[in-house]
């Protein structure tokens, strides 16, 4: 399956920034089933500098600053990108494979394995998510020792979506996930935090993914472009298994339709974009439209 | 180890020196550092022990006294979190080390850098202790000091770790052992440098017999390190970054950038620009090489790390990341400090080195593992708690001084976050002798051993820091936070290697030029500022001073122009609403005028009042901290006697208010009038000293043109006039020229000629604004094209404008009309003008950093 995302982010201030610094994760990333063709990034006022590199997780990372007087930024990026349908990915079969009881017991082995010893980083607290009795207390139903892991990971996703509302207007990028459970509702980004902290405070390792979802109009409607959105689901990691992605928001194991930018331990580490800017006011417009387009549909079209 | 000899040598001495140590008893069962279990003293201290105590006590107080006040003048100050500034305190005795034990200890400390270097590599590296499993992940993965960005970056030189510091005690048994490790930006070699320094001037016999090792050599690597980190061929700019002078130890940042030359920043000094970092200077912007830092690796760069920080610099990881720039040490470096690697020291040590550790580690526990959890959990109250990540001010726990309760909670606290928690033995640490209340007392001592990376192998300073406590838990408890320090004396076996300081100050003094050219427009605005705000103060001083004389003979001056002159106060301290706040209707006016006192009182000592001789002073002291290091030892100490008169100034002029308050005053004026003719002895002719200059002759043309204003512009009788006048011509010190120069013809014409226009008073607004035009003339003109810049224009201006006035002129008075409308004219459209030139001057050469917003806000930073 080829895509072509276009994402376009603009600023607004509302008095003149002199300089910025920025940090931007918004290149997607290759992984065992997508690759990403050079994207295009188009900033404007054009960065006095930018580099590309590769984060400690292995996203890609673009660096840019301004020195040129300026009230908007907008950055535009267009990526092709082919995905494998069901790659390595487990499609709806989930009762196989561990037991929750196995990854348990695999993931605290004295000498574990290379892939294991990593996936330990993704057990503990991280900026935006913290463990916690009340999570665990959440989540604990969904699992039992004998139950096969996916299955109750999958069960988890399952009770998040059917519990919880999503209100784009009740949250703030840095809505603590307590809060979160509290209130039953907020928006995908949210819902990955909390199942994150749900797994973890159960002793599982789970990361969190930052990228897009390709919708499919309404049959007999015409797709609308710029209407998609950038996305957020997480993945747990079972011992000698590998990673396996939920969402949360949709109640679904993500398949080619969800495109990867990049993962992290929560949406600290992969922010779209973060950093100084020097003057601008105390205000600012963001807008964000993203587009994702099947290249063959539009081909058709 | 001694021999049977040097034991049977010490017992010998013991028995012909008993008498003479009777003046030092160490305590039982505790290490003594001075003396041997049986009383005898050691070799090494002989000497020293026996020359301090044979100075007798009113001779070392006299010393001590000489020592507090050379660290005062030089403004060794030393903050902790819990108070407020405090002088640093040395003791008199030094902790003594011979030449074997320090070899020893010398072998460790370089060991451990070249240790803690490969381990730093490592964890921003391939990781191999992780993935070998000689440390659990954990111990990287969950400490918030494992700055992830910061991951993979290639360092510029082997020896990434350019300076590491090791805190050691010696144990009952003798032992050295160490109990932590510094390594973001390790503080305290300054210290001991000053130590010394203080110490071989206090006594300079007994430093010189006693063969110790100079410092010099451990500050010369680290200079010759930092050139070689040069990201090109040249020799690099370098520059000390400091979080700026409310920074805990300050004194120290200033001290060591002036030691090595280099200048001394704060982040908005500094800007990332096509890749590089440059320092924003008077000359515009030159490019910084090599960042010797002492700001801590979260606050580095708020573009990637946190993003509130206003301490650091944007984009600086970025630069760091091309290889254009350098910090010393790296950024990442702070995860070192943590107390976990101290438990698997000796497996790190064997898997990057191949070496069994030569210096032991305080053993340490970590409740994350479960045998370790159990030992802690059972053993609680004998041992020390501490976090795996500390923030600053945090302090350690004694298990021993909880209760039962509190046991409870803390073993509870434990089992919910084992990750967050360290147990290590309590160690009592030795004792040495120190010099307190007029005796000679044991008390507990922390020493602070400093390694460089040299140019093939580290190498360590042979002295330090050494800090006393008061108590033995102390140390362990809240260990850094102490401020009596003692100068270490490692001994030499040969004779003493002399690489002088003073040769070695020599030599950067000669760089003073080049850092002149480099001057920060930061440092610039605060001379200029020091200038303006000294002034401001002399002045408002001076005046005061003279109308507390004035009011002496109030009966003597007509209601009006008693009056004119306490509206002068206000006016010219431009303290509004004072004595303007009368309503010639209401009654305030006859009150505060019948009274003035209060809130002439308030003037001089309301710290919290604009424009009040306090509050100009305290900042004009705030700006001294901020050039500190641009001023010579002579100025700190006039800065010093200021800021200690300003604390006291409340005190004596209420209690010398009932009869010639004035005096209360005298020594300020003294203490700022040492201060300008310092600047003037003392400072080097560059853009510094010109930009105090500037300042002064600015605020003085705009205090003159105040005071005159205020004081001539009023039409009073004759009398009231000599009055008014003479006013005026005491507060500008030229009442004994008036009087000899107008003898018989004195009155309003001459006065205003004397203090406006004669060329031959140094006082009068003429030749103010004659030096105020030569320093702008030379200031390096941003101006493009020809014509003359706007700053050089203004001053040209006003120049001009007061040279052409006529005094009789000035003195014209229109009938029915109660002031004299040209002087009030000339002095107004001069007050406007300082006024212009003040402003363009800031916005041409002053660092005008704006607010810098995060992109996104971001609450969660709060734990880091």
């Amino acid at each position: 399956m080829k895509y072509r995302v276009r994402h376009l982010t603009e600023y607004s201030y509302d008095s003149k920034v002199n300089s910025c610094y920025n940090r931007a994760h918004i290149l997607p990333r290759d992984t065992l089933i997508q690759s990403v063709d050079t994207p295009r990034v188009m900033i404007l006022p054009t960065p006095t500098s930018g580099s590309r590199r590769t984060d400690y997780f292995g996203n890609r990372v673009y660096h840019f600053s301004i020195q040129e007087p300026h009230t908007s930024l907008t950055i535009d990026v267009s990526t092709y990108i082919t995905v494998k349908p069901l790659g390595n990915n487990h499609g709806s079969q989930l009762d196989y494979g561990n037991t929750c009881e196995q990854v348990l017991q695999a993931l605290n082995y004295k000498v574990p394995s290379i892939e294991t010893i990593y996936a330990r980083e993704f057990l503990l607290n991280s900026p935006m998510v913290r463990m916690s009795q009340q999570l665990q207390s959440f989540a604990q139903g969904c699992f039992n020792p004998q139950k096969p892991f996916l299955t109750a990971v999958m069960d988890l996703t399952h009770k998040i979506f059917t519990d919880f509302d999503f209100d784009a207007t009740v949250t703030s990028i840095s809505t603590p996930v307590d809060e979160v459970l509290a209130h039953k509702h907020g928006v995908c980004q949210d819902f990955a935090h909390l199942a994150i902290g749900c797994l973890r405070s159960l002793g599982y390792a789970a990361r969190y993914i930052s990228g897009y979802l390709e919708t499919l109009p309404p049959p007999g409607q015409q797709r609308l472009v710029g209407a998609d959105a950038s996305h957020a689901w997480f993945s747990v990691y079972s011992p000698g298994e590998g990673w396996f992605e939920f969402d949360p928001t949709n109640d679904s194991v993500p398949t080619f339709q969800h495109i990867v930018t990049a993962w992290g331990r929560d949406y600290a580490d992969v922010s779209p974009l973060r950093g100084v800017v020097f003057g601008g006011g105390r205000h600012q417009k963001l807008s964000v439209s993203v587009d994702v387009a099947r290249l063959a549909l539009q081909e058709e079209a | 180890m001694p021999d049977s000899t040097d034991l049977f040598q010490s017992q010998f001495q013991q028995a012909l020196l008993q008498p003479a140590m009777d003046f030092y008893r160490p305590l039982a069962d505790i290490y003594d550092e001075a003396l041997l279990p049986t009383g005898a003293v050691r070799d090494h201290w002989e000497s020293t022990l026996t020359s301090l105590n044979g100075l007798g006590s009113d001779n070392l107080a006299a010393r001590e006294s000489k020592a507090q006040r050379i660290l005062r003048d030089d403004g060794a100050t030393y903050k902790s979190y819990t108070d407020r500034e405090r002088t640093w305190n040395l003791d008199t005795v030094p902790l003594i080390i011979d030449s074997d034990k320090w070899a020893l200890i010398e072998a460790g400390i370089s060991q451990r850098s070249e240790l803690f270097n490969r381990l730093f590599n490592d964890i921003y590296g391939p990781q191999e202790l992780i993935r070998q499993g000689v440390i659990p992940p954990e111990v990287v993965f969950s400490h918030p000091g494992f700055l992830r960005p910061c991951f993979g970056i290639k360092q510029p030189s082997e020896h990434a770790l350019i300076l590491h510091g090791v805190d050691l005690v010696r144990t009952s048994e003798g032992n050295i052992c160490v109990i932590a490790d510094r390594t973001q930006a390790p503080s305290g070699a300054g210290y001991a440098l000053e130590n010394r320094t203080v110490m071989s001037r206090v006594f300079p016999d007994l430093f010189r017999q006693s063969q110790v090792q100079r410092l010099a050599t451990f500050f010369q690597t680290l200079r010759v390190k930092l050139n070689s980190l040069s990201p090109d061929d040249h020799l690099p700019n370098i520059v000390v970054l400091t979080p700026g002078s409310s920074s805990e130890s300050y004194f120290e940042h200033a001290y060591l950038a002036n030691y090595l030359g280099y200048s001394l920043v704060q982040g908005r000094d500094l800007t990332v620009r096509n890749g590089y970092v440059w320092m924003k200077s008077l000359s515009g912007l030159s490019r910084v090489d090599v960042i010797l830092r002492r700001v801590d690796d979260f606050y580095c760069d708020p573009a990637e790390l946190k993003s509130d920080s206003y301490l650091g610099v944007p984009g600086l990881l970025e630069v760091i990341r091309g290889g254009k720039v350098v910090l010393a040490n790296p950024l990442g470096s702070g995860i070192l400090e943590s107390p976990l690697f101290l438990k698997y020291l000796p497996a790190i040590s064997q898997a990057l080195l191949g070496e069994q550790l030569l210096l032991p580690s305080v053993k340490t526990w970590w409740a994350n593992d479960p045998v370790d959890r159990d030992y802690m959990l059972t053993n609680l109250s004998s041992l020390l708690i501490k976090l795996v990540y500390q923030k600053k001010g945090q302090i350690n726990i004694l298990g021993s001084q909880l209760s039962a309760a509190q046991l409870i909670e803390l073993r509870e606290k434990i089992r919910q976050k084992p990750l967050k928690y360290v147990a290590q033995e309590v160690i009592v640490p030795s004792h040495a002798p120190t010099w307190q209340q007029h005796e000679f007392s044991p008390k507990p001592v922390i020493f602070t051993s400093f390694c460089v990376a040299g140019d093939k192998a580290y190498s360590v300073m042979p002295g330090g820091l050494t800090r006393v406590c008061q108590t033995v838990e102390d140390p362990l408890a809240s260990y850094g936070q102490s401020a009596l320090s003692k100068d270490t004396w490692v001994l030499s076996k040969g004779s003493v290697r002399h690489l002088s300081l003073r040769s070695d100050k020599s030599k950067h003094e000669s760089m003073a030029d080049d850092q002149e050219q480099n001057l920060s427009s930061r440092i610039v605005e605060n001379m200029f500022w020091l200038g303006r705000y000294a002034i401001r103060a002399e002045y408002a001083l001076r005046l005061l001073r003279t109308i507390f004389l004035q009011l002496n003979n109030a009966d003597q001056l007509s209601e009006k122009t008693y009056q004119v002159i306490l509206l002068t106060v206000t006016e010219v301290t431009e303290t509004f609403p004072g004595f303007t706040a009368n309503d010639k209707d209401s009654n305030i006016e006859t009150a505060l005028f019948k009274d003035p006192e209060a809130e002439l009182m308030s003037v001089i000592t309301d710290r919290q009042r604009r424009g009040s001789v306090v509050a100009n002073l305290n900042e004009m002291l705030n700006c001294a901290e901020e050039v500190k290091s641009f001023l010579s030892a002579d100025t700190q100490r006039v800065v010093n006697d200021i800021r200690d008169n300003v604390n006291a100034l409340e005190q004596t002029t209420k209690a010398d208010f009932a009869s010639a308050p004035e005096e209360a005053l005298d020594p300020l004026v003294t203490s700022l009038l040492a201060l300008s003719g310092l600047v003037n002895e003392s400072m080097i002719r560059g853009f510094g000293w010109r930009f105090i200059e500037i300042g002064r002759d600015l605020e003085r043309a705009y205090q003159t043109t105040k005071l005159v204003n205020s004081l001539m512009s009023p039409v009073l009788t004759e009398y009231d006039e000599d009055a008014a006048l003479e006013t005026v011509l005491l507060t500008l010190e030229t009442l004994v020229t008036y009087r000899r120069r107008y003898r018989d013809r004195s009155g309003v014409v001459n006065g205003l000629e004397l203090t406006l226009l004669d060329e031959t008073n140094p006082r009068s607004l003429n030749s103010l604004l004659q030096s105020l035009k030569s320093h702008v003339d030379v200031l390096p003109s941003r101006q493009l094209g020809r014509l003359m810049s706007v700053e050089k224009r203004l001053s040209l201006e006003l120049l001009t404008k007061v040279q052409l006035a006529k005094p009789t002129a000035l003195c014209k008075v229109a009938k029915g009309v109660e002031r004299r409308e040209n002087l009030f004219k000339l002095m107004k459209k001069s007050q406007h003008l300082l006024n212009q030139l003040a402003i363009v001057l800031s916005d041409t050469y002053f660092d005008h950093t704006e607010i810098q917003h995060q992109v996104m806000t971001a609450s969660w930073e709060d734990e880091l």
